[in-house]
């Protein structure tokens, strides 16, 4: 509560002596990890194949003096790679990044460029693992920093704007492109080309960034950041947890591979008829199991059936999702109850 | 009108009713704790169903017809329902359909249907909403109600419950639902809808959320959600939004909550309302509209006027010249935009011309505001404000 009202009074003090003073915007921490917003094409009209160099972090700030006006950015480079490559090394090292800049009081918001092919994973695994109230803003492109109407500058200016809004503080890490504002908890990318890609199927999203202000509808209701119990500020790694999907004539084959490699829990991406003997051989050895689903909205209800084999169910969250919150999860407790209970809770 | 004698029998309170719908839980869960082997379930945060008796919630069930209320001779007739030949159903007789209500809650009816002659969302007149938001009122104080289900048409029942929203100060559930077949149809959405809904108003999460509307097993907030599909079932959608949460078969699970101003932190309420509120009127805005609807309405006398513009809330050039006329009548302009989705922004343009950006409301949903706002003040900037806080 208190550091809540904190950071809400100096984003507000921000805001009001913003205009007065040069001296008093606020200030906003930028993590750049790579993805698409930084990527570059050969010409503009490379607007899928792009693979032609990598767009520095002082890059997209010369090439947005707009951000001037607004707040006053440091940067902090994490990496500069495509989302496909991000790993747990790299999640520990933002997130530690992230904690210490939002725990100066002079900070406001962080903003963290990703790639968007995994851009939800590491958005709600950070939506877990921030110990802030104050706004983090994850953003992307679709088109790359060079492409014909690239949607990179807007939406990198309005994760911005919206880590500097005082009604952002609270919610949560939100993720912002196509000037929609989600809840990392909810979203999830579904297109594969078009800028109007990330959605939050049922849920919708919390807010907008339009141009007379960043506004907000909704406020997400599970644990996040400073509510969260997870804390990994002295892990140098995270329990191996893997995905299988289901299909018709799935075999059994990639589920018993994952349990002979040792791993730590298993995500059932919907069923099918090996799961059921094999999730049993996977419980029996320690591992947990929790069923999710392919079909991309609408909650795995609790069961009975699925309680009594000892099966954890994902509630709404998709099975790259459950993924990284087993990991988490993992870290304090192997009781299906308490996970569970986890899996109701965030 | 009609609702003073169905409001006079509402008031009397149906004690023993009560208890015989505890009776009935009893049966309905004894059978049910023969089908599921509950003792050996290792339950993981499954809800328990609760066992019936006095502890269940106090939910006033009131009925202001609509299809859920409606009937037809033949159950393939999902269409031409209701007429004199086929009266509404009585809210007695829901509760006798649904034993299973009695599982979740202590169900109290209250009868507010429109006459059996009522055109379709004919019946819902400025006097019946006054009305309604006054009992409801009475129930957020009375402290033997835990919350409250409200049934409609589902026509207009967007902007009914959005007039709750914003004129009732109540933390208690307050849940609208209808259906989109009628009670005596094929595969009828109204029993799950109906049963979904005193779940919904039992749940004590849904307290302080504003009034909300439940149907398809989704719950969404009454600001946002709106008609979209004339048949369908999934006809309720919150567009630029999504939903609050829903009714699952294992539990009734909230995701999200609304930040704009309602219920108990709105400035609205209908015991200070005067009787009538200040007429307002809807301009559609479309290739060619002329000015001299708008016109009419300022002759007419209206205090207000929402133009529902296209693109991003764009009146015509004969709309926009009647506009200026109307401004200069004393009377306020708001617009919404036609898409029905996206907000209408505050532009330097639109300050300049006095126009009040109505955010992302439906055009409906703008009007019933804008009354409100003109019964306490004519000054736009207060009226911007308002527009922006709910």
């Amino acid at each position: 509560m208190k550091p809540r009202l904190t950071s809400t009074c100096l984003l507000l003090l921000a805001f009001i002596a913003g205009p007065i003073a040069q001296a008093a915007l606020p200030k906003v921490a930028l993590f750049t990890t790579g993805g698409t917003i930084q990527s570059k094409g050969a010409h503009r009209l490379k607007i899928t194949e792009y693979n032609d160099g990598r767009v520095t972090p002082d890059e997209l700030l010369s090439d947005l003096p707009e951000l001037k006006a607004i707040a006053d950015i440091q940067v902090t480079e994490i990496s500069n790679i495509g989302s496909g490559g991000m790993k747990t090394d790299l999640l520990l090292k933002l997130v530690k990044g992230i904690n210490a800049e939002l725990a100066k009081a002079d900070v406001a918001g962080a903003v963290v460029t990703h790639g968007t092919g995994t851009l939800e994973e590491t958005a709600y695994f950070l939506h877990l693992t921030v110990k802030s109230d104050k706004p983090v803003v994850v953003v992307g492109a679709m088109r790359p920093w060079t492409g014909i109407s690239r949607d990179g500058p807007f939406n990198l200016y309005n994760a911005v704007r919206t880590a500097v809004t005082p009604e952002a503080v609270g919610k949560g890490v939100i993720v912002l492109l196509n000037d929609t504002l989600h809840s990392a908890r909810f979203v999830n990318k579904g297109h594969t080309t078009h800028v109007e890609t990330f959605v939050s199927r049922e849920v919708g999203p919390i807010g907008y960034s339009d141009s007379d202000r960043v506004v907000f509808y909704r406020t997400p209701l599970t644990r996040h950041t400073s509510k969260s119990e997870f804390d990994v500020s002295a892990l140098t790694e995270l329990p191996a947890v893997d995905i299988v999907y289901g299909y018709q004539e799935a075999s059994a084959a990639p589920l018993n591979s994952l349990i002979e490699a040792g791993v730590k829990g298993i995500i059932l991406a919907d069923g099918a008829p090996p799961f059921a003997t094999g999730s049993s051989a996977a419980i029996a050895k320690g591992i947990a199991v929790v069923q999710s689903d392919r079909k991309g909205a609408g909650r795995v209800p609790l069961s009975e059936r699925t309680a009594g084999r000892g099966v954890i169910t994902a509630d709404s969250l998709n099975p790259q999702k459950a993924r990284i919150l087993l990991r988490l999860a993992l870290t304090k407790t192997k009781d299906p109850r308490e996970l569970q209970r986890i899996f109701n809770s965030y | 009108m009609h609702t003073s004698p169905s409001l006079r029998s509402a008031l009397t309170p149906p004690r023993p009713q009560a208890r015989r719908f505890a009776l009935r839980a009893l049966t309905a869960s004894c059978a049910l704790a023969c089908l599921a082997p509950i003792s050996v379930l290792r339950a993981q945060e499954i809800p328990p169903i609760a066992p019936p008796g006095l502890s269940l919630p106090r939910i006033t069930l009131l009925s202001m017809g609509g299809t859920i209320a409606s009937q037809a001779k033949d159950r393939l007739n999902i269409t031409n329902y209701g007429g004199k030949d086929n009266p509404r159903v009585d809210p007695e007789k829901w509760v006798k359909d649904l034993p299973d209500l009695a599982l979740y809650a202590r169900i109290t009816t209250e009868d507010f249907r429109p006459p059996a002659d009522a055109p379709a969302g004919g019946g819902t007149s400025y006097e019946r909403l006054y009305a309604v938001a006054k009992r409801l009122q009475e129930l957020a104080n009375d402290p033997n109600v835990d919350g409250v289900v409200v049934t409609h048409g589902t026509n207009t029942m967007a902007e009914t419950a959005w007039f709750m929203n914003l004129t009732v100060n109540i933390t208690k559930p307050v849940v609208y639902v209808g259906s989109q077949r009628p009670w005596s149809g094929l595969s009828g959405d109204g029993p799950l809808n109906l049963l979904n809904a005193v779940r919904v108003a039992a749940t004590p999460e849904a307290a302080g959320k504003g009034v909300l509307h439940a149907m398809n097993q989704n719950i969404n907030s009454a600001r946002d959600v709106t008609k979209l599909s004339a048949y369908r079932m999934d006809t309720f959608r919150s567009i630029d939004l999504g939903v609050m949460g829903v009714a699952d078969p294992d539990k009734v699970v909230f995701f999200t909550a609304p930040t704009r101003r309602h219920t108990h932190t709105s400035e609205f309420n209908i015991n200070s309302l005067p009787p009538k509120l200040p007429d307002v009127e809807i301009a559609y805005a479309y290739t060619e509209a002329p000015g001299y609807i708008l016109d009419a309405m300022v002759t007419a006398g209206v205090k207000g006027i929402i133009v529902d513009g296209t693109g991003a809330g764009s009146p015509t050039g004969g709309q926009t010249e009647a506009i200026k006329k109307a401004q200069a009548a004393g009377v306020i302009v708001a617009v919404t935009a036609r898409t029905h989705g996206g907000r209408v922004q505050d532009t330097p343009r639109r300050r300049e011309s006095g126009i009040i950006p109505a955010d992302n409301l439906m055009p409906e949903k703008a009007r019933m505001l804008l009354q409100l706002a003109l019964a306490k003040t004519q000054d736009p900037k207060e009226i911007k404000r308002i527009f922006d806080e709910y």
